[in-house]
């Protein structure tokens, strides 16, 4: 917000350098975010920062009171603001002979002062006003709108000029709307109104829309001969539900939104009227009508000094001290002993309790001279929630296998990127798709349920700018879990770990061939080695999976004995093309909720000091012979001194029928007690031949 | 004695040990030294050498043995210990030449082999932490450090805790700064996207009481349109410390002391009031820039002081609704945004930059110490 500070100046017993200003300003925590030096203006312009919280501050008069106060040295007497009009103000005929007001609705419309002037000719603004008003980027109109302006950027209480010859009867009437009621505001916009908000209405319809905008209709012109002008104090909760309903935001609203200064009504009127009179001549109407509302309580707080002094930290503070800074802001106010009592200004709306009291003590002291210490010592920190410590393992581990760790938006269009996952959404427990009331993006309104088109849709962005082989995952939330209450926000999230691998799994201008792709057991290692700190691999159980978004036959679930942990697979053709994938692109997804959140404990295991003796059985199979199944069965085997067993190769092709496979089996035997003789190996490795033909028909 | 002889007095050797008056054992040292001498490179030299001297049938060493039988007896003790002493002298440099000449051939293999040490090296392959989590680490490493546990809440909350709780009233315009993404799921208290962490505050002192100390880093989303400078979803951390006597010096302190490690020592802040609805008294915070350490430039203005973080005294309202006393127990709370340390720490130009998934932005920031923007 703007101020120019020579209109500042005016409030001020002894106005500061323009540096010394902004200083108090500061201090005060109105910062004056930037200075515009206008010689053109009649001095610096400032702009001020002011919180919501802070209405009182949004006029010339309001900084000024605040310099005065941060200070100490006090306001001018009057100003340009002349004593507030009495029922003897003004000359000829008594205005209650002409005009008058209704408050129909007393709790939201506290006070409504009005006055009116009559005979006054269409004549511009004087020098000052205008020039003041161009000063801070207000347009100029004509006398009696700028005069309204005028004295709400002067003293902050927003005003209205209607032309009185307008209002049938001078009848004024301030009402709720009634249903199917219009009005035409000063912008020209015809607004439908509801019966919750408040209108000024003469004796048949509303004229202005109360403390938002004006009517068109009853708006001063350059034919406008008596002028009635209206100051009123609004229910800020009323006010904002209008203006927010309406899209509307105003000076006038901005401010009574906030909360304006009910005992300003007098003394902004006569303010307006003054400068009205002054350039467009003509005369005011005897005596101010002043027809109030549910009447604003006096409002009352105490200070204690201990309070003070916990609260700051500052135990030097003295009762003087916060009873003069309380002073300068204008809280009268009585020392008890060791309180203080205050009687709390109109203006400060946003003070109420004794904890207000203590910043406003500690604004005149200033924070930068409290002390500064640190909380005694405490017992060490610790991660609160067991899943993070899951999470920050799963990301560690997906970094040591070479993943770049990615953040992706949450807003997707569930039909469009997620319907090719849905059976993994399914088996993730998600329900229907959560969507926002009011997205960014139309298309993009749904909260999503899975990581993978995210992973996917960041794998294409590298692919275009020349990096097709990107390995990268992701730690988030998805949303929308089917079993989630919606009284209870979190029971609606759901934990992720998902990557995405595409193109070569390693490239260096050594390896011959140069590279070689991404494949499905490197997606399957990776979910194995990341899950190894809480999930023992051989508790992994990998079961086919089918579904649109990944390529038939090269998919698989991860289970463990809780239920599905996850999915994994080859990106589908349709999904690939989609984003210009290179063909080797792999996504993988799991469920952190279901990974346990006790850590397996490492124990050392004995060894043999024997040296091993490796054998390979090479066999050829059906392609549908799993490995899962054969290696339960090479383990079910009593094979005495077998160590272990792994694949050492696969192979199809020449030599092998076409549906079988050949497999090659090494096995390793080493006893713990001696070394082993080959004819020992050699007879056991004949005995497991004989059974694995036998079991499997396996032909070697 | 015979090894005092000096080898320049000896006659020519010949192929044979002959009874003249040269003695045969020095002569076969002195063919031995003078074979090598000349020169022997070659493993095929070195066998030919071998095979002169040492060879079973013929060689020089065994014949002079042999030539013992044709001494009168009392010369051949002495000769026998004398031929003994050669044989070993001859086997050691023998030796010692196979060794070297072992040594050349390696040495010409691995030059033959020898590597291009400039040619890049193949280094095992890792990823990156994306650089949120790198400072959101590190802070969380300086709160560890000073006795803060690590609290996690929702994204998704309702009203009540991230306003209500908070000392939002409905239809204030407090509220207005938020700009909040409302979910479309009935609720006695509206659904929305966290605007803010400060609702885990609120969880958290209902769900353990007073005292306590902790920080709250999480995502958060505003209905900003996307550009440069704001995005809808952003990070932040904020700090909370309830306890017996806690004040704005603690508050003071602690930030201070938060900002010298995070941004190193001589980092100094500045406390200006200002108001959020959940903290009384409110206070801003501004660090010194870490650009020109306060001396004014593009980055902070001109003013010497950045805006970095929000902060005050627990609203007694909240600690009261949150089920604590708050006579008996007063708490300062501090927090700002994650993706803006980042970009401070980091100084890159766009905030877009962090949601993108382009591994040239990824692979920027890992291994590295965070930066030091002077």
């Amino acid at each position: 917000m703007k101020f120019a500070l020579e209109w500042i100046d005016e409030f001020l017993a002894s106005p500061p350098p323009a540096d010394r200003a902004r200083a108090l300003l500061d201090q005060a925590g109105l910062p004056v975010e930037s200075v515009e030096d206008g010689a053109a203006r009649g001095g610096p312009v400032f702009d001020v920062e002011i919180t919501p919280n802070r209405p009182d501050a949004m006029s010339h008069r309001g900084l000024a009171k605040e310099i005065a106060a941060m200070s100490g040295t006090g306001l001018a007497a009057g100003g340009d603001v002349p004593a507030a009009p009495g029922a003897g103000a003004g000359g000829g005929e008594p205005v209650e002979s002409s005009a008058s007001v209704t408050i129909e609705v007393p709790r939201l419309c506290r006070r409504f002062g009005a006055l009116l002037l009559r005979g006054i000719s269409d004549a511009p603004a004087s020098e000052r006003v205008r020039a003041r008003l161009a000063a801070i980027g207000a347009k100029s109109i004509n006398a009696a709108v700028d005069a309204t302006n005028y004295a709400l950027w002067g003293i902050g209480q927003p005003l209205h000029a209607f032309d009185f010859d307008k209002l049938p009867g001078g009848v004024v009437v301030v009402r709720k709307a009634r249903r199917g009621e219009k009005l035409v505001t000063l912008d020209g916009v015809e607004r439908r109104l509801e019966p919750s908000d408040v209108v000024v209405a003469d004796a048949h319809r509303p004229i202005s829309l109360a403390g938002i905008m004006g009517g068109l209709e009853t708006a001063v012109t350059e034919k406008t001969r008596h002028v009635l002008l209206e100051a009123a104090w609004w229910d800020p909760a009323a006010i904002r539900r209008t203006a927010r309903r309406l899209a509307m935001h105003t000076d006038a609203s901005h401010r009574f939104e906030r909360g304006a200064d009910i005992a300003a009504i007098p003394e902004a009127l006569s303010l307006a009227a003054n400068r009205i009179l002054e350039s467009a001549g003509g005369a005011l109407a005897r005596g101010l009508l002043d027809v109030r509302g549910t009447p604003v309580k006096a409002r009352r707080a105490v200070l204690r000094l201990d309070r003070l002094r916990i609260l700051s930290g500052d135990a030097g503070l003295t009762i003087e001290f916060a009873r003069d800074a309380l002073a300068r802001l204008g809280f009268q106010p009585k020392v008890r002993g060791r309180r203080i009592s205050v009687e709390i200004p109109s203006a400060r709306l946003d003070v109420s309790i004794e904890d207000d009291l203590v910043e406003e003590v500690l604004r005149v002291y200033g924070y930068d001279r409290l002390p500064s210490r640190l909380p005694p010592a405490t017992v060490p920190g610790r991660h609160l929630e067991p899943r993070r410590i899951v999470e920050e393992s799963l990301s560690d581990g997906a970094v040591a296998a070479g993943l770049y760790e990615t953040i992706g938006y949450p807003f997707v269009d569930r039909a469009v990127s997620e319907r090719p996952f849905a059976l993994w959404l399914e088996a993730a427990g998600m329900g229907e798709p959560l969507t926002l009331a009011n997205p960014l993006d139309e298309n993009r309104a749904a909260l999503r349920a899975t990581l993978l088109p995210g992973l996917l849709d960041a794998l294409s962005a590298n692919a275009r700018h020349g990096r097709p082989d990107a390995a990268l995952f992701e730690v988030g939330r998805a949303f929308g879990r089917k079993d989630g209450d919606p009284e209870d926000p979190p029971s609606l999230e759901s934990r992720r770990f998902a990557f995405a691998l595409t193109g070569a799994a390693r490239t260096h201008w050594s390896a011959q061939p140069s590279g070689r792709s991404f494949d499905f057991y490197d997606a399957k290692g990776l979910i194995e080695r990341v899950l190894e700190p809480w999930i023992a691999p051989e508790d992994l159980v990998w079961k086919p999976a089918e579904m649109e978004g990944f390529a038939r036959g090269a998919a698989a679930w991860v289970e463990t004995a809780v239920g599905v942990l996850g999915v994994v697979g080859l990106v589908s053709a349709t999904e690939r093309e989609k984003r210009s994938l290179p063909e080797a692109a792999f996504v993988g997804e799991l469920l952190v909720d279901r990974i346990p959140t006790l850590p397996r404990q490492a124990r050392f295991a004995p060894y043999s000091s024997f040296p091993p003796i490796d054998a390979d059985l090479s066999f050829s199979h059906p392609r549908e012979l799993s490995w899962e199944e054969l290696a339960a069965f090479l383990s079910g085997r009593d094979l005495s001194a077998l160590e272990s067993f792994r694949v050492a190769d696969r192979y199809e092709g020449p030599g092998v029928p076409a549906g079988r496979t050949k497999t090659t089996v090494r096995l390793t035997f080493r006893s713990k007690e001696r070394t082993l003789s080959q004819e020992e190996v050699n007879r056991e490795t004949d005995r497991l031949a004989a059974a694995l033909r036998e079991q499997f028909g396996v032909v070697f | 004695m015979s090894d005092k002889q000096d080898p320049g007095d000896s006659p020519p050797v010949s192929p044979l040990p002959s009874a003249g008056p040269s003695d045969p054992v020095a002569s076969v040292l002195e063919r031995l030294r003078a074979a090598i001498a000349g020169g022997v490179t070659s493993r095929a030299e070195f066998e030919r050498l071998k095979g002169q001297f040492l060879g079973r049938e013929k060689g020089l060493v065994p014949t002079l043995f042999a030539g013992v039988r044709d001494l009168p007896p009392a010369e051949r003790a002495g000769f026998g210990a004398r031929a003994n002493a050669a044989k070993r002298e001859i086997e050691e440099t023998i030796g010692r030449l196979s060794q070297e000449i072992s040594r050349r051939e390696s040495e010409t293999r691995e030059r033959a082999a020898a590597v291009d040490v400039t040619l890049p090296g193949r280094r095992p392959r890792t990823g990156a932490h994306h650089p949120l989590t790198i400072v959101r680490r590190r802070i969380e490493e300086i709160f560890l450090r000073m006795g803060y546990s690590i609290a996690d809440g929702p994204e998704l909350e309702n009203d009540f805790y991230n306003f209500e709780a908070l000392n939002f009233p409905p239809e204030h315009p407090a509220r207005d700064a938020q700009d909040t993404f409302f979910v479309e799921r009935p609720a006695k208290s509206p659904l929305l996207l966290r605007t803010h962490t400060s609702p885990v505050q609120v969880r958290e002192m209902r769900l353990r009481g007073a005292p306590l100390r902790m920080i709250m880093p999480g995502r958060v989303y505003r209905k900003d349109e996307v550009d440069a400078t704001h995005s809808p979803i952003f990070h932040q951390v904020e700090a909370l410390v309830v306890d017996r006597g806690i004040s704005m010096a603690d508050l003071k302190g602690t930030v201070e002391t938060f900002l010298s490690e995070l941004f190193g020592p001589g980092t100094r802040a500045r406390f200006i009031p200002t108001f959020f609805p959940f903290v009384e008294p409110g206070a801003d915070i501004h660090m010194s820039c870490i650009f020109c350490k306060g001396a004014g430039c593009a980055k902070c203005k001109g003013s010497g002081w950045i805006e970095i973080m929000g902060a005050g005294c627990v609203h007694p309202s909240v600690l009261a609704g949150s089920g604590i006393d708050p006579e008996t127990y007063t708490g300062f709370a501090f927090g700002g945004g994650i993706d803006r340390l980042a970009l401070l720490l980091y100084g890159f130009p766009d905030l877009r930059l962090l949601f993108e998934g382009d591994e040239r932005f990824l692979a920027q920031y890992s291994g590295k110490l965070l930066g030091d923007p002077s």
